[in-house]
């Protein structure tokens, strides 16, 4: 009876099971990768908002605090957003006929909210409260990044579970003393670890297996 | 034999094999339920309310527990019972604007005790919510006015030096001039903090003041001018 395979099928077949795995492997690795792109993060991505409204310009140049804005941070899970009344405080004032301040105006003028895209949209299947964060040693920089250098606001970080993680398993690897939350210059090698781990202690942060229980964010 | 019988039971088994595979991928698509849960969370649209608010302003009249405010000179500055008809003094400056200098119904002293807790608080939230406008030691030359916004006047002229407390208070939480009230921003407690806060700026800038203070002795008649913390020479103004 004649051979149904000729002898090459060997290699034919050696090399189909490598090729098999070597693809496997590289489409996990490209899953992997995409699944933490910007892409599908929506990380470093700036928004459209419908007022051209710069945090460079209101926090860096003319140093305003985060917090006159955002005034519920160290109180509530939100950080809260500005009123118009807010913007107004100072816009009635200065470029108050600015083209670029009219949806600021109109908002004031028909007492409509101002409708700003989110641009750290947490799945709604996790539980996050700001206040906590701040009251713990978080500064604003750690998760959002520079604010003060950004012009349009984006998203610093993944916001993925990961990436939560990787603070709750080690907080003492970001946490700073409460004086420098606002801080947006604050490196985390501006404390040694020791000092780090003693802020840990003194804040009373939890342990890692309590940081890392579902509930903590899951509820 | 016919060929495509509707009734043959190949055409059959793969009609609902197309049937049961669309329901399966029906729910292998991108979904957000949930991602995008139906509650609100704070600032979210409402698809419910006429004007897109979730977060609701609270209903007229509505009193939380333990919040009546009955504590009139804590939560509004004004003696108990303030004479409506009570008509406050006022003068001209030298440029033109009519300057009010007594303040009457405003309460004197303040409702809570003042401890450096209370001042460090202070000095916090100034430097959040007033330096901006009102400059780090108080002489009306933050950097908002540096960029344009009317000059407020200087905490350290006679006028304000000896303005009763219950006025500071009264100006944070309902405004002044081009100033707006900030009473939605600032708590009451802060608002306090931030007039005690101010009672230390001025005395930081008045050195008698503190000589009086830390000898006990009634307060002298006369005030020492207000010192130029702030670059002279700027008019009271500036571009709208």
């Amino acid at each position: 009876m004649a051979q149904f395979f000729p002898k090459s099928a060997n290699n034919v077949a050696k090399i189909t099971m490598i090729l098999g795995v070597v693809l496997a492997v590289t489409a996990f690795y490209a899953y992997t990768q995409l699944a933490r792109s910007s892409y599908l993060t929506g990380r470093y991505v700036e928004k459209q908002q419908p007022v051209q409204f710069s945090h460079k310009h209101h926090t860096g140049d003319d140093g305003i605090d985060c917090r006159y804005c955002h005034t519920t941070v160290e109180t509530t899970a939100s950080a809260g957003m500005p009123s118009t009344e807010t913007c107004m405080t100072c816009h009635s004032q200065i470029w108050s006929d600015s083209p670029y301040l009219e949806p600021v105006r109109a908002s004031y003028r028909d007492n409509t909210p101002i409708e700003w895209e989110r641009v750290h949209d947490l799945p709604e299947y996790t539980y996050f409260n700001h206040s906590i964060h701040i009251a713990k040693g978080i500064g604003c920089s750690t998760c959002h990044g520079e604010i003060d250098n950004m012009p349009s606001v984006y998203q610093e970080n993944t916001l993925q579970m990961e990436w939560c993680l990787s603070c709750h398993r080690e907080p003492e690897k970001f946490i700073r003393p409460k004086s420098e939350i606002y801080n947006m210059r604050w490196k985390d090698s501006d404390l040694s670890t020791e000092a780090r781990v003693q802020l840990k202690q003194e804040y009373k942060i939890r342990s890692r297996d309590m940081l890392t229980s579902c509930s903590v964010c899951h509820r | 034999m016919l060929k495509n019988n509707p009734a043959s039971p190949r055409r059959t088994i793969f009609l609902v094999g197309l049937f049961v595979m669309a329901i399966v991928a029906s729910g292998c698509g991108v979904r957000f339920d949930m991602q995008d849960q139906p509650r609100y969370k704070a600032y979210k649209k409402s698809d419910f309310f006429a004007d897109g608010r979730a977060s609701r302003d609270m209903v007229e009249g509505t009193v939380a527990r333990g919040l009546l405010k009955e504590d009139k000179a804590f939560y509004t500055g004004k003696i108990d019972n303030p004479d409506p008809n009570a008509q406050a003094q006022s003068s001209t400056d030298a440029s033109g604007n009519t300057v009010v200098t007594s303040f009457p119904n405003a309460i004197d002293e303040f409702p809570i005790p003042v401890t450096k807790e209370l001042i460090d608080r202070g000095e916090e939230r100034y430097k959040i919510n007033c330096i901006v406008c009102h400059g780090p030691v108080g002489a009306g030359d933050g950097m908002i006015v540096r960029r344009g916004f009317v000059r407020p006047p200087s905490y350290h002229d006679d006028r304000l030096r000896n303005a009763p407390v219950g006025h500071f208070f009264d100006v944070i939480s309902n405004g002044w001039g081009r100033m707006t009230g900030q009473k939605a921003m600032i708590p009451v407690a802060d608002r306090w903090a931030i007039v005690a806060y101010i009672r230390t700026l001025q005395a930081s800038q008045n050195p008698e003041q503190i000589m009086r203070m830390n000898s006990g002795a009634q307060p002298a008649a006369t005030v020492t001018p207000a010192p130029a913390a702030s670059p002279a020479g700027r008019p009271n103004g500036g571009a709208n």
